[in-house]
């Protein structure tokens, strides 16, 4: 048996939890080749989940972070374009099974192993999720839904208390009220089905189910944030409402509730389901809705459910979704008698149940969170703990845990009512305006747990002490210790096992609040998967009225000094909260009480005025008389009439004015082209620009380099000629760095529009740096170590170019000695309504990720709103539908350098440093990017106008490569191959790193040095290139942010040129240099971070830098 | 143990007419249900029928007896007051002895020779214990019926020992309290409208509104148990019902070629007719 296989198999904790680490870094290459073989044997053959599983991750980071960097392995080779895409269609062990082959006629290689990597660890995901939706499915009380698939079959009824009209002619209202969950906690992430399925032990979390309120916002005392209303109508219809999302929908299909993505009524949808009353084998059923309905209410009856959220913003680490998911499931399950008291709080059988359902229900939803979600089903504070699969349970045999947990309510003997007074005494409670996707986080949790990585290994075992002394500490009524646990917890485990669970945001509050308020402060307390969001802060209760007065303003202060650099989805607000004792609790409204919440009817009010009296439902009728009589008495229903009044004549003039004046000073300012933009949507709508135009003609020849083609820099160069030419060259101040700073980085914040220039990435040198910092300490390091400053130019665009400016003063440019400058953006784009026809080849021609099988339902149907959404809104109209700044888009970095000709930078430069010769133009986020002298001196000693770095391909370097096109050598860009499939026979990447010969590059400009002074001929010359130059049409996505924290995210068109197309001109000689990974990778997405930091990237780059 | 009464439950308010429609029986005569019921009891050797009706009702019922009525009583539930209460009202007549118990509403036809009364009493008098009848229901109806739980007796074919009865579960609470292991997935036992009760069900009766809940305790209290039947029950109360036992008897009768060759008649017209 392999070392390995031994580690998974052994009974002996010891050796179960041992390290893959421990063996790895010792082992040879042919060692661990050895070693994958035998766990790919033994993940095949396994009958056991987790030993499968585990042995999948093993794989995984075997191929991921220890294989490529061994002795004696190839660096390139050719990912096979049927591997990729079976791994693209989640078809994984067909692609490991092409790329297997392929390791044995290549040899092993690093573009395999980093293909091998992404289909292993893809499959233990799949492993896991399967396992876990088997699971939820054969929980007893919910596999009977999915056998019945038939009206007919239909098994639920209402209950008759719903059904009896009172004397005002209104139906009963069945009104639901949760609180939310507040993690006590955070035991690591433990509540994660994975882990709690293999480690039940493990797996313990601290939940206190809590009321809230907005401070500030007049609401009064907490109030369970989260309700739900269902009551029986008289038209055969499932009409569901969300107050505080705004929608509302009369369903009669059973298509319509399963496509979840069509409106903002996902979740009411998912509650509907995964409560049986329609049940999820239903999907697919042809038959009216009317038909179900019938059995459930009665002929030409159906049913009423609304959602409401009390003013709680969305990420706020308090599951209030999943919780809002529990509160409808128990409503609807009660309804319809599958849970017995109509009324009242549940037992813990019915709570148990509910639970099961919820996790249903995010499953059905595609999303995901841990068992401790649901905890506001549950009253008080409650130790929630997992355990170990017996003999009757479904799990039993397949993983070591139950699905779910139990639930321990603490009693007041064991919490006295003092100390649950005095926590609600210290604890101030705040949303920090972050909503961030904790998705990767959880994946991260899940893989490091599998891999037994030491530290964070042993950062688990301390999060389960630190859990015991939080018990301990409200056993005993000491607040200030428990504020001290939680915050070591914060600082100590958490982040030891994910880094990127705390911020530099959320840092920079923690030590303002301690500043201000010294020892009255007790400690930071970290809610849910990550900081930023929801979070906790304990005073001394003698301050807290002051700590939540200050924290408002440190929040908010903090916010407007970072919002250009980090994502936030809202303005910060300060919690009030009380313990909720009750868990989910529900009543009847009958009579006069039979009302919906008030923003119910400001929805649905405006459609009923328009319709005649006469032909309204008399339930209807009856509720309007009842409503108009409320709105005269009711407190809770004052200035509802006005608010209806403006509702039913909006004052749509001024709005849009109001929105049209400040884009339209924006256009001007930033020098927009009309008639470009009109030539451009004029082209987009007539077909001859769009995303299948972008590609070259299927005849193109396409080759990959050949030996010969490049400069080989992979490995260290021996020749120290070229590191003394580099060297000669920096020291002499003949060099410069530009880096492309005017980029929006969508894929770095999904479309939020900050500025990724400025983003604090990473902990770098022992604090949060931004990527501008960075380059910056590797310049400064230059600069010291050849005695000669290096320039730094920084591009930016319309939408960066004053944050940049802004903070670099704030930071006094980071004491940068050197000279630096910015280089302003000059042109800009007015984004478009996309063509259906460029969505559909987007989203189906176009090779994208397939995702998990509910998710990606869920990603279809969304596609098909927005190709709809396109056409309502009008293919190749002016996107405007947005805040101004979210309406322009950079027109891609063909036009940074340029525009440093045109915006007199460059000429300052050579003004400053006549000597100047060469500049090296990187991506902002390529961050092994460094004047390195042997580099230097190969671009001097070939002599070329440019010289272009390139890395060997790996399997997440999509997007084009270096290419014979045609015969000639160049950069091609991903959008202009022809097919997917071209893209796999290219072995190198492009990095986007290209080094310039100053006056060459101007000569192919038809420019010298003399001529920057010349604008008009600068200008010329910029304009006769770029008209030489491919337009690219892209779909990118940007988001818009309403209500509470809502975000949607639209695709939309925009057009860009790219620099690696000036490869192309015959004219400029244009040489291409391989450079190891490190140098050249770039850093696209927030979740390649963790495995930049594991893989050696990071501690690679920080020995490049020097931060002060 | 030795049966020889039966108590027969019509007081139903919406079952008062049920008992009198009439049909015509396997031996191709016309009786009431009630007196379809009647001889079904009597297969099993019974000799003494309560019949529990609404108040007013007795005359009507006495008609619709037929040939036995010297040994059926009458007894009015006064106040309608539901099933278990109606049950409770023939506890004089059943005394200190095991009866067997019917529903007015429902007819039953074995698929043997021997009668679905006559095998339950035979199983209850070898056991000398309360057996309800009991069949496999799948879950899209169990709503309708009481619906019990236990472990199958060894040794002994379609014998279950109750330890859980729920009236009317909705598939979710069946799934968790009445899984029933050998059972087919989304399958229960429910009741088939005929019990074989010791008195002792008369005691809980008198604390309980509902028979199920009375017969969940019985169960805690002695020994219960269900018999797995293959036979027939039709509820002539519900929507074409009455139509459906007609069926279920004429087919299984005497004029069972007869029937099926009218059905086929009807059938192959109307579809004439709709085409």
């Amino acid at each position: 048996m392999s070392e390995l296989t031994g580690i998974i198999v052994s009974k002996d904790p010891e050796i179960r939890n041992r390290s893959l680490e421990q063996f790895c870094s010792a082992a040879s290459a042919a060692t661990l080749l050895e070693e994958c073989r035998s766990l790919d044997l033994f993940r095949r053959s396994s009958e056991n989940l987790y030993e499968r599983v585990r042995a999948q991750f093993f794989l995984y980071a075997i191929h991921r972070f220890y294989l490529p960097v061994k002795e004696g392995m190839q660096r390139t080779g050719l990912i096979p374009f049927a591997a990729n895409a079976n791994i693209l269609k989640r078809r994984f062990e067909e692609g490991i099974q092409i790329l297997l082959t392929a390791q044995a006629s290549q040899g092993a290689n690093a573009a395999l192993s980093s293909a091998l990597a992404a289909a292993y660890h893809g499959l233990a995901f799949q492993t896991l999720a399967d396992q876990v939706r088997q699971s939820v499915r054969s929980v007893r009380g919910n596999q009977w839904m999915s056998r019945i698939g038939h009206p007919a079959d239909y098994p639920l009824a209402i209950r008759p208390e719903l059904l009896t009209k009172g004397s005002t002619g209104l139906y009963p209202i069945l009104r639901e009220t949760t609180p939310v969950r507040m993690d006590l906690s955070h035991s690591g992430w433990s509540d994660i089905f994975f882990l709690g399925m293999d480690f039940p032990e493990g797996a313990r979390v601290l939940n206190a189910s809590i009321d809230l309120a907005v401070r500030g916002s007049g609401e009064g005392s907490p109030q369970p944030p989260v309700e739900a209303y269902l009551r029986v109508i008289e038209e055969p219809v499932l009409r569901l409402t969300s107050v505080d999302l705004g929608g509302m929908a009369d369903i009669s299909s059973f298509a319509e509730i399963f496509d979840f993505a069509r409106d903002y009524l996902g979740l009411l949808k998912a509650a509907v389901i995964a409560s049986g009353m329609v049940p999820p084998a239903m999907e697919g059923c042809s038959e009216p809705l009317s038909d179900l309905l019938a059995r459930l209410v009665g002929r030409g009856m159906g049913i009423e459910i609304v959602s409401r959220v009390r003013d709680i913003p969305k990420g706020s680490r308090l599951a209030v979704s999943t919780n809002l998911l529990a509160c409808l499931i128990s409503a609807c399950m009660r309804a319809t008698n599958q849970i017995h008291a109509l009324t009242g709080t549940l037992g813990e059988e019915d709570r148990r149940l509910v639970a099961a359902r919820a996790i249903l229900g995010e499953w059905l939803g595609g999303s995901g969170g841990g068992w401790q979600d649901s905890g506001g089903v549950w009253p008080g504070i409650k130790l929630i703990e997992g355990v170990n699969a017996t003999e009757g349970d479904p799990e039993f045999g397949v993983s070591r845990g139950r699905l779910l947990p139990v639930h321990h309510v603490l009693s007041e003997d064991e919490i006295s009512s003092e100390t649950r007074q005095r926590l609600q005494a210290s604890l101030v409670l705040v949303h920090g305006g972050m909503a961030q996707d904790v998705g990767p986080i959880l994946e991260m949790v899940t893989e490091k747990y599998l891999l037994r990585s030491e530290a964070e290994w042993n950062g688990r075992k301390q999060a389960i002490s630190l859990l015991d002394e939080v018990v301990a500490d409200l056993r005993s009524g000491d607040v200030r210790a428990l504020g001290s646990a939680t915050e070591r917890n914060f600082f100590g485990p958490i982040q030891t096992v994910i880094p990127w669970a705390s911020n530099l945001y959320t840092e920079t509050l923690i030590d303002r609040v301690r500043s201000e308020m010294g020892d009255d402060f007790w400690g930071f307390w970290m809610l849910g998967g990550m900081s930023g969001g929801g979070m906790g802060f304990i005073f001394d209760p003698r301050s807290k009225s002051r700590a939540q007065d200050r924290l408002q303003a440190i929040m908010t202060e903090t916010k407007e000094r970072l919002e250009t650099a980090v994502a936030f989805a809202m303005q910060p607000v300060v919690y009030d909260f009380a313990i909720n004792q009750k868990g989910t609790s529900a009543e009847l409204l009958t009579g006069d009480s039979a009302l919906m919440p008030r923003g119910y009817y400001d929805l649905a009010v405006p459609a009923l005025l328009r319709i005649e009296p006469r032909l309204l439902q008399p339930a209807r009728r009856a509720e309007l008389d009842r409503f108009g009589a409320a709105c005269r008495t009711a407190p809770e229903l004052a200035g509802m009439m006005q608010g209806l009044f403006e509702r039913l004549l909006p004052q749509a003039a001024e709005d849009t004015s109001g929105k049209a004046q400040p884009l339209k000073v924006l256009l001007e300012q930033f020098g927009f082209d009309p008639a470009q933009h009109d030539q451009i949507r004029a082209d987009m709508c007539n077909g001859r620009i769009g995303l299948a135009q972008n590609r070259l003609p299927v005849t193109t020849g396409i080759q990959d380099a050949r030996t010969g083609d490049l400069l080989d820099a992979t490995a260290s160069i021996t020749d120290s000629r070229f590191a003394r030419i580099g060297l000669d060259a920096l020291k002499a101040g003949e060099i410069a760095v530009v880096s492309l700073a005017g980029g929006a980085g969508t894929r770095w914040t999904k479309g939020a529009g900050v500025v990724k220039a400025l983003n604090p990435f990473c902990r770098l040198g022992g604090r949060h740096r931004n990527f501008v910092e960075t380059h910056l300490a590797k310049s400064r390091r230059t600069g010291r170590a050849t005695g000669t400053l290096v320039p730094h130019v920084l591009t930016t665009s319309y939408l960066t170019h004053e944050p940049v400016r802004k903070w670099l003063d704030s930071v006094d440019g980071y004491n940068y000695p050197g000279p630096l400058l910015l280089s302003q953006g000059k042109s800009i784009g007015l984004r478009l309504v996309p063509t259906a026809r460029d969505l559909r080849f987007a989203w189906e021609e176009m090779p994208s990720q397939i995702l998990d099988e509910q998710k990606q339902k869920l990603r279809e149907s969304l596609h098909g709103a927005l190709i709809n959404w396109a056409r309502e809104a009008g293919e190749g109209t002016d996107y405007t539908d947005n805040l101004p700044m979210q309406c322009l888009h950079p027109t891609g970095h063909w036009y940074e350098v340029p525009n440093m000709l045109r915006n007199g930078v460059l000429r300052e430069l050579l003004e400053q440093r006549p000597q100047l010769r060469h500049v090296m133009v990187h991506n902002i986020d390529t961050m092994g990017a460094w004047l390195d002298p042997s580099i230097v001196g190969l671009h001097i000693d070939r002599g070329a106008a440019m010289t272009a770095e390139v890395i060997a391909r790996q399997i997440d370097d999509r997007g084009g490569g270096l290419a014979r096109i045609n015969g000639r050598l160049r950069i091609i860009e991903g959008l202009a191959l022809p097919s997917e499939e071209s893209e796999s026979g290219l072995s190198y990447y492009n990095s986007n790193t290209i080094w310039m010969d100053i006056d060459l590059l101007l000569g192919a400009f038809s420019l010298d040095r003399r001529d920057l002074d010349d604008e008009a001929k600068v200008a010329s010359a910029v304009r006769n290139v770029a008209a030489r130059m491919p337009t690219y049409i892209t779909i990118k996505d940007v988001k818009k942010r309403w209500g509470k924290g809502q975000e949607d995210i639209f695709p939309v068109a925009q057009f860009e040129k790219l620099w690696g197309d000036m490869t192309a001109l015959p004219e400029i000689d244009c040489a291409f240099m391989a450079v190891p990974r490190v140098r050249g990778q770039q850093l696209k997405e927030p979740a390649q971070l963790d495995g930049w930091l594991r893989d050696g990237s990071a501690a690679h780059v920080n020995s490049l830098c020097d931060w002060e | 143990m030795n049966i020889h009464k039966a108590v027969i439950t019509a007081a139903g308010r919406n079952q008062r007419a049920l008992p009198l429609q009439t049909l015509v029986d396997r031996d191709g005569n016309e009786k009431s249900v009630l007196r379809i019921i009647i001889e079904e009891v009597l297969t099993a050797q019974i000799d003494e029928i309560c019949v529990v009706v609404s108040p007013g009702d007795e005359a009507a019922y006495a008609r619709a007896v037929g040939t036995s009525e010297s040994m059926v009583r009458f007894i009015e539930q006064l106040e309608p007051l539901g099933y278990g209460q109606a049950l409770y009202c023939a506890r004089k007549f059943v005394g200190h002895e095991p009866f067997l118990h019917l529903v007015g509403d429902h007819l039953h036809v074995s698929h043997t020779g021997t009668g679905c009364a006559q095998q339950l009493v035979r199983v209850a008098t070898e056991e000398k214990c309360a057996i309800s009848a009991v069949q496999a229901t799948r879950e899209n109806v169990i709503q309708h019926y009481g619906t019990v739980s236990g472990p199958k007796i060894s040794d002994r074919e379609n014998l279950y020992r109750i330890e859980n009865v729920i009236e009317k579960p909705t598939p979710t609470e069946a799934e968790q309290r009445l899984i029933v292991a050998g059972m087919r997935a989304g399958h229960y036992l429910c009741f088939f409208g005929m019990h074989v009760f010791t008195p002792a069900i008369f005691d809980l009766l008198a604390g309980n509104d509902s028979l199920s809940n009375a017969l969940a305790e019985l169960a805690k209290q002695e020994r219960y148990l269900a018999l797995h039947t293959r036979n027939r029950r039709y509820d002539v109360g519900v929507k074409y019902g009455l139509l459906r036992a007609q069926l279920a008897l004429a087919l299984s009768g005497r004029d069972r070629d007869e029937v099926l060759s009218q059905m086929i008649e009807v059938l192959a017209s109307s579809n004439g007719s709709r085409a």
